[in-house]
């Protein structure tokens, strides 16, 4: 059996540039893997070492998803072997069709039994990729799993959501997003980076079905982001904070107590 | 299109997504997973019916994904469910049963012309698209509150959950709901240590405002609970005061509380990223000012 | 003539980056003001391998080439130069003499040990009275049967309070020079002690520490080549060293350059940052420029050595010249930071005071122009 992790090779929108019609360029943003899928790759790394298996990456996105230094970054964290779509026009894949062409992917994969991902992605952060994903394959599906341990034919994951502390137990097959604490990522050490150039990475330049489309964009625009007043309080804190009371008060901010429960 | 259905898993605040939903037109189904009086709460929110999956404790609400995807697929619409982890999953079947498109932040929704028009953030919110999709879409969004209309029928579905066991669950009692409180104080990276929260907890209390926190506080640090991180993978919030003390304002956190209606920065650096995106600009040190704000709130 | 690093040597860098942005920052600081060693990281920076960068796989090490080996040295600086002199002590100052001149015998027993950084290395030349004159040294070490009896002190030797294996170079006879032989020698020998470290300018979380010989008996197979070999396994040991010290001022001088265009886009005066006033605009370039030749002459350096072509002058040029940049660039960020520059709240005070040791250790400035002069002049 393998266990399966799905990745993203992505930049961060905050060194993205946004042009004045809304076009977004990721040109300066250097691509990575995400701290919450490096997460989900050491949580995978210990589920296959305690069942034996093996561990596969799976990962769509441009070009540059399936260049070597892409690759061997994602094995240098722990993967036995990596498939990677990757194909400039699938850079702008929404995420019905990434989760569509990793579920292609994890059937490539052949004998996966487990799919792991991230919390969230760093450029996009739906946090909606496993549960589609899940729903194509058909298996079970949880997320925000703050731990994830092999039992029988199954897995049983423990999470903490905010009505109270969970466990649950999966019947394989199964997808489970961890949550970004279910485990500390070990940074790839000298071995891991030298020898993830020997271990196997396939890149398929086309993806293996026709995606699910993301709707026509009719506009694009930069994000308004809105027009704060920038009043700059400075002095002694006691000064300072009277001033600031007088104008919370004054704009009537300040009777406006409590939450609506 | 003729129908939308509005996910609810155990919880009733769907109001923002019935409101989305009835604006597109055609009935709104319910599809509640829970124990009956959260369906007979859903009943009650505006939507023409529910459809109800009985689940008083043993599944986990995600096992029933099978069952709405099949309904879903059998008659489709549009979807709407709340940003909470059972009904993304849900949510991800139903979309996946109709090859819809997913849309995860939007802030306007309509109908225009048989199409269905979003405006909608991309990349973290630094910028924003408008789409026209044809066909059903799957849409993740704020819930919103519950309801308190005229109850709509509620029938129970003939349906069982498959193969996601809830063998243990320690109830916490329910939290504040930070999506809905109208002040918040919220604390970042420059608290240097877990008791200095009290100083924040104190000047919420002067304010009657709830705590809030950015990411690294909560899922790094643990000195909050993960419900109380606001940030694009967290918590979004639009309360009418927000005081952000010791936070610097990344892309990440800022998504989360980019709707409060007025923003409040206290942070040493004059030149944290927040302090250019705030209505109050305070550059102090917290462990000074958040005390004297304290005491001047008497 | 390819410029660019390889796909590995890129994740590399990225790798001891995340290592040295999370586990090494915060403990700079710390250390310098404790004047100790970082202790608790070592078993972190074991687990990434970065004690065995110059052991070959066989011996459970990683094999890595020269370059990546700086670019890990250089990661580790830009956040803290002593974590990186700790590694480049260990490896190039011991790990290597072992790797290339040591015996089957020698290189099983110690190789292992080091790569896992189960027991850290060091390397014992300087003497009170022998420093740039190394040849001069009168620790001797006399042979008696299957064993050589060492007596006498060394001075300033790096990783001293924690290392366990020591490179020694001791006289065995009175040729000079020549008369010169290199030993290991492991911590726990009888009548070898490591004394207190001194406290310094700068790397003050190095431990730096006198070594002392009374009657120390160290087996006869643990002669490191043949008897007069010593200076010259000295010296080619410390050829190697060179580019591991031109890394660590590069990243010192990174490190600091880093810290002065960040306070220069924040800094206001005269009601603008002062990253748009043309003074300051030109001491980063000075300083970017700078770290950018200094950077490609390591580079450059440390791929001769990969290629098996001589490299002893150009790793002494590079050494020469980056720790001479390190200095300028780091009294460069403490100008451009002002006053603040000049308080304990920033770290560019660090950054000059760490940079100032390397025209120093390792062949002085002096040493590495003569080192120049005669390959040019030859």
């Amino acid at each position: 059996m393998s266990v399966v992790v799905a990745y993203k090779w992505a930049g961060d929108p905050q060194e993205a540039s946004v042009g004045a019609d809304g076009s977004v360029d990721f040109g300066r943003a250097r691509p990575g893997i995400s701290e919450y899928d490096a997460v989900a790759i050491q949580v995978g790394r210990n589920l296959a070492d305690a069942l034996g298996s093996a561990l596969v990456g799976v990962c769509v996105g441009a070009a540059g998803a399936g260049a070597p230094v892409a690759t061997k970054a994602a094995l240098a964290r722990g993967l036995d072997r990596v498939l990677v779509v990757a194909d400039d026009s699938l850079a702008t894949l929404g995420t019905a069709g990434t989760a569509q062409v990793l579920s292609a992917l994890v059937g490539q994969v052949g004998d996966a039994q487990l799919v792991l991902a991230g919390d969230c992605s760093t450029d996009v952060g739906a946090r909606m990729v496993p549960a589609v994903l899940g729903g194509t394959l058909g298996w079970a599906t949880v997320t925000d799993a703050a731990s994830v341990r092999a039992d029988g034919a199954g897995v049983v994951v423990e999470r903490t959501l905010a009505e109270g502390a969970q466990t649950l137990r999966l019947a394989l097959p199964a997808v489970v997003a961890v949550a970004s604490d279910a485990a500390k990522p070990q940074a790839p050490g000298m071995k891991d980076v030298l020898g993830a150039g020997k271990k196997p990475a396939d890149v398929i330049a086309a993806a293996p079905l026709t995606p699910v489309g993301d709707g026509e964009t009719l506009s694009a625009a930069r994000a308004a982001a809105p027009a704060r007043k920038g009043v700059v309080i400075t002095g002694d804190a006691a000064t300072a904070a009277g001033e600031l009371v007088g104008a919370l008060r004054a704009a009537g901010l300040l009777d406006k107590a409590g939450t609506g429960r | 299109m003729s129908r939308s259905y509005v996910i609810a898993a155990g919880h009733a605040g769907v109001g923002t997504l019935v409101a989305h939903a009835a604006a597109l037109g055609g009935e709104v189904v319910a599809l509640v997973v829970g124990p009956r009086d959260v369906a007979e709460r859903v009943a009650a929110a505006g939507v023409t019916r529910v459809v109800w999956f009985d689940e008083a404790g043993g599944h986990a609400a995600e096992a029933f994904a099978p069952a709405v995807a099949a309904l879903v697929g059998g008659a489709p619409g549009h979807v709407f469910a709340a940003r909470r982890p059972a009904d993304r999953v849900l949510l991800g079947a139903a979309a996946a049963a109709l090859a819809a498109p997913v849309v995860a932040d939007a802030t306007a929704v309509a109908d225009e012309g048989g199409r269905t028009v979003v405006t909608r953030a991309v990349y973290g919110g630094i910028a924003t698209r408008t789409v026209a999709f044809d066909g059903p879409v799957a849409f993740c969004l704020d819930g919103g509150a519950a309801g308190e209309g005229d109850p709509a029928p509620v029938e129970r579905a003939d349906a069982s959950p498959a193969g996601i066991v809830v063998t243990y669950l320690a109830p916490e009692p329910a939290g504040a709901d930070l999506t809905r409180a109208t002040s918040i104080v919220a604390v970042g990276g420059g608290l240097r240590a877990r008791e200095d929260l009290a100083l924040v907890e104190q000047l919420a209390a002067a304010l009657g405002a709830e705590v809030g926190c950015t990411r690294p506080i909560a899922e790094g640090l643990g000195w909050l609970p993960r419900d109380r991180y606001i940030g694009v993978s967290g918590l979004r919030v639009a309360p009418e005061l927000y005081v952000a003390v010791g936070i610097s304002g990344q892309l990440q956190h800022m998504a989360g509380c980019r709707d409060a209606k007025t923003v409040v920065a206290v942070n040493t650096d004059a030149k944290a990223p927040i302090m250019s995106q705030a209505d109050y600009v305070l550059p102090a040190d917290l462990y000074e000012l958040v005390p004297a704000l304290t005491r001047a709130l008497g | 003539m390819g410029f660019a690093l390889t796909d590995e040597q890129q994740i590399v860098r990225d790798a001891i980056r995340e290592f040295a942005d999370a586990e090494v920052a915060p403990l700079a600081g710390v250390i310098d003001r404790e004047h100790r060693p970082p202790l608790e990281n070592l078993p972190k920076m074991a687990a990434l391998g970065l004690f065995g960068m110059l052991v070959p796989e066989e011996f459970g090490g990683s094999g890595a080439d020269t370059l990546s080996y700086v670019i890990a040295v250089e990661e580790l600086a830009r956040r803290c130069a002593t974590h990186a002199v700790v590694v480049e002590a260990h490896s190039s100052l011991c790990c290597w003499p072992i790797v290339h001149f040591g015996t089957a015998e020698q290189k099983a027993a110690y190789l292992p040990v080091l790569a896992s950084g189960e027991k850290i290395g060091a390397f014992a030349l300087t003497e009170a009275g022998a420093g740039t004159d190394a040849g001069s040294s009168r620790t001797t070490a006399v042979r008696d049967g299957d064993e050589y009896v060492l007596d006498g002190q060394k001075v300033f030797i790096t990783n001293g309070t924690f290392a366990q294996v020591f490179i020694v170079v001791a006289r065995t006879s009175d040729d000079g020079a020549k008369g010169l032989s290199a030993f290991i020698v492991d911590r726990d020998t009888p009548g070898f002690t490591v004394g207190e470290p001194e406290r310094k300018l700068g790397i003050r979380g190095s431990a730096t520490n006198p070594l002392g010989f009374v009657g120390a008996r160290v087996p006869a197979a643990n002669r490191l080549g043949a008897e007069g070999d010593g200076y010259a396994i000295a010296m080619a040991t410390l050829d190697g060293g060179r580019t591991g010290i031109a890394a660590q001022a590069v990243g010192i001088a990174q490190g600091a350059f880093e810290a002065a265009v960040d306070y220069a886009k924040q800094r206001v005066q005269f009601g603008k940052p002062i990253a748009r006033q043309q003074a300051i605009q030109w001491m980063v370039a000075d300083m970017a420029t700078s770290i950018e030749a200094g950077r490609l002459l390591t580079h450059q350096a440390a791929a001769l050595e990969d290629a098996g072509e001589d490299f002893t002058a150009r790793a002494s040029m590079a050494k020469l010249f980056c720790a001479q940049m390190a200095v300028q660039v780091a009294s460069a960020a403490i100008q451009v930071h002002g006053g603040n520059g000049y308080t304990e709240e920033y770290p560019v005070e660090r950054a000059y005071r760490d940079a100032k040791i390397t025209e120093i250790y390792e062949g002085t400035n002096e040493v590495q122009r003569m080192v120049i002069a005669r390959g040019a002049l030859r």
